[in-house]
């Protein structure tokens, strides 16, 4: 049974109104222990407002945050699967529909960069990203909507033949520069290696990573380990107004590169918006996340 | 020690002078709103140009809160269904002229205010709030009513947008009016402790 543009358009406007409504369960439990261990009282005080917040969301059906953001998925293609009807205008006819019912309404983010004109849509929005998966029977999609918060401060640099210190020291770089402003705690991603663009996407993914995992290579492993507790020395803490806990996670990925190595570094605010579906070949709808 | 305080707005220059860093507050009363970076700019040049603004900001509070606003259906006047904070260092340009030129006695958002709008707001008497990013349905249930919206050629949330709140909040004070930030002062030890925390991290390996 192949897979249709409306249930592609269904799950891409479901994903959306669920991401802006609902922190993930292992991001809430993340802050409540970083809570338990939080050394600031403002710290301590701030962590607990956050959950509330959450809270109050996910009761009431509101939004957590008023920047929606611009919409962002990323989608594995398993080969088996079989596509009835366009997949790409489902996706952006699946973000206006959401624009259109979601309640309470949103606010216009989808800005023009030439003109600075705001609606709720625009040239190649969403902004959607495709993989394959070989011999699945299904498709993966993962909405992450990028708002200003954290968007303004992710970063990318190219190195030569960089240290693992030098990597290191960029991604604290790139934190310190965010400082207060980008809601922390934060969720940091690192990619390293691939292309200037591939750097991007698999620090992106990097980010999306759920809570508890970490990368199999034993070196990346622990520079996850050292960076967590390096940007937690930092006491920015959160909301940046001072504490313990600036980082929830920090995550890496790398790819072959060249003498030439891209270092790029996404960040996810508290809230951490990132809901997945799965649509498998026979028509069910699975949401994972 | 962080305190609590409710503050009824408008204020004094002696009330928000005993506030300090860390403290945290609810407020009441009439607090005006904006993110757009063109309202700013129209303010501004208001103040330059001698014409009053449409709303009166002596003594009180301007945040940079992005408030969802909108005429009601049945045309009884405009309603405010939510307000969350953004970060207030893409305004630095401005704020120390709206501080001193409009005579506020708050100004906030989320992630503070440069070095010219701290001294800004010492010279005014003036405090920087730090709101919740991510607040938005916690802090919608302090809205009573909606005062005034002006300039609605604007979207919504760059209007100024003046709500009548009951215990908006928990903000903390972020900036005193004593010339304390604590932005300020966490860069400043970030940046100071970096070799220190780069050393302790043991090298990579």
């Amino acid at each position: 049974m192949p897979i249709t543009s409306e249930q592609i358009k269904a799950v891409t406007a479901d994903l959306y109104e669920w991401s802006l409504k609902k922190v993930p369960d292992d991001t809430q439990l993340a802050l409540r222990n970083a809570g338990a261990r939080e050394r600031s009282s403002v710290g301590a005080k701030t962590l607990a407002i956050m959950l509330k917040s959450a809270d109050a969301a996910e009761r009431s059906g509101g939004l957590v945050c008023s920047d929606v953001g611009i919409p962002v998925y990323s989608i594995k293609v398993g080969t088996r699967v079989r596509f009835d009807g366009p997949v790409r205008q489902a996706i952006v006819d699946g973000f206006a529909l959401l624009a259109a019912r979601i309640d309470p309404p949103i606010l216009q983010m989808v800005t023009n960069p030439l003109t600075h004109e705001r609606s709720h849509s625009g040239k190649d929005i969403p902004i959607v990203s495709f993989d394959l998966v070989d011999d699945a029977d299904y498709v993966d999609i993962t909405c992450a909507p990028k708002a200003m918060g954290t968007g303004r401060w992710e970063a990318i640099e190219t190195f030569v033949y960089p240290s693992l210190e030098a990597i290191e020291r960029y991604v604290l770089d790139s934190v310190v520069k965010a400082g207060s402003q980008a809601c922390p705690p934060m969720v940091v991603g690192v990619g390293i290696g691939g292309t200037f663009d591939h750097a991007a996407r698999i620090a992106k993914e990097a980010v999306l990573r759920p809570f508890g995992q970490t990368n199999p290579e034993p070196v990346l492993e622990r520079m996850e380990q050292r960076l967590l507790a390096a940007i937690n020395e930092l006491g920015f803490g959160p909301m940046g107004t001072g504490g313990d806990t600036t980082a929830m996670a920090v995550h890496i990925n790398y790819s072959g590169s060249h003498g030439f190595v891209p270092v790029a570094v996404s960040l996810n605010c508290w809230i951490n918006r990132r809901t997945r579906a799965r649509i498998h070949g026979d028509g069910r709808v699975e949401r994972i996340e | 020690m962080s305190r609590e305080h409710t503050l009824k707005l408008p204020l004094a220059r002696a009330d928000v002078e005993r506030l300090e860093v860390g403290d945290m507050v609810l407020l009441d009363g009439h607090v005006t709103m904006t993110i757009g970076l063109p309202t700013h700019q129209r303010m501004v040049e208001h103040l330059d140009a001698g014409r009053p603004l449409p709303v009166d900001l002596a003594g009180g509070a301007f945040m940079h809160l992005s408030c969802f606003n909108r005429e009601r259906a049945d045309g009884s006047g405009p309603e405010a269904l939510y307000l969350n904070p953004t970060t207030s260092t893409r305004y630095n340009a401005h704020m120390p002229r709206l501080i001193e030129g409009c005579g506020l006695r708050l100004v906030g958002g989320k992630g503070g205010l440069d070095a010219a709008s701290v001294a800004a707001m010492q010279r005014q008497g003036c405090a920087y709030l730090s709101f919740l990013g991510g607040g938005c349905t916690l802090l919608a249930q302090a809205i009573r009513s909606v005062v005034s919206v002006h300039w609605a050629d604007y979207i919504a949330q760059f209007r100024l947008v003046t709500l009548d709140v009951a215990a908006l909040g928990p903000a903390t004070v972020a900036i005193d009016a004593h010339g304390n930030s604590v932005y300020a002062r966490l860069r400043a030890d970030a940046e100071q402790r970096l070799p220190e925390i780069v050393r302790g991290m043991g090298g990579a390996g």
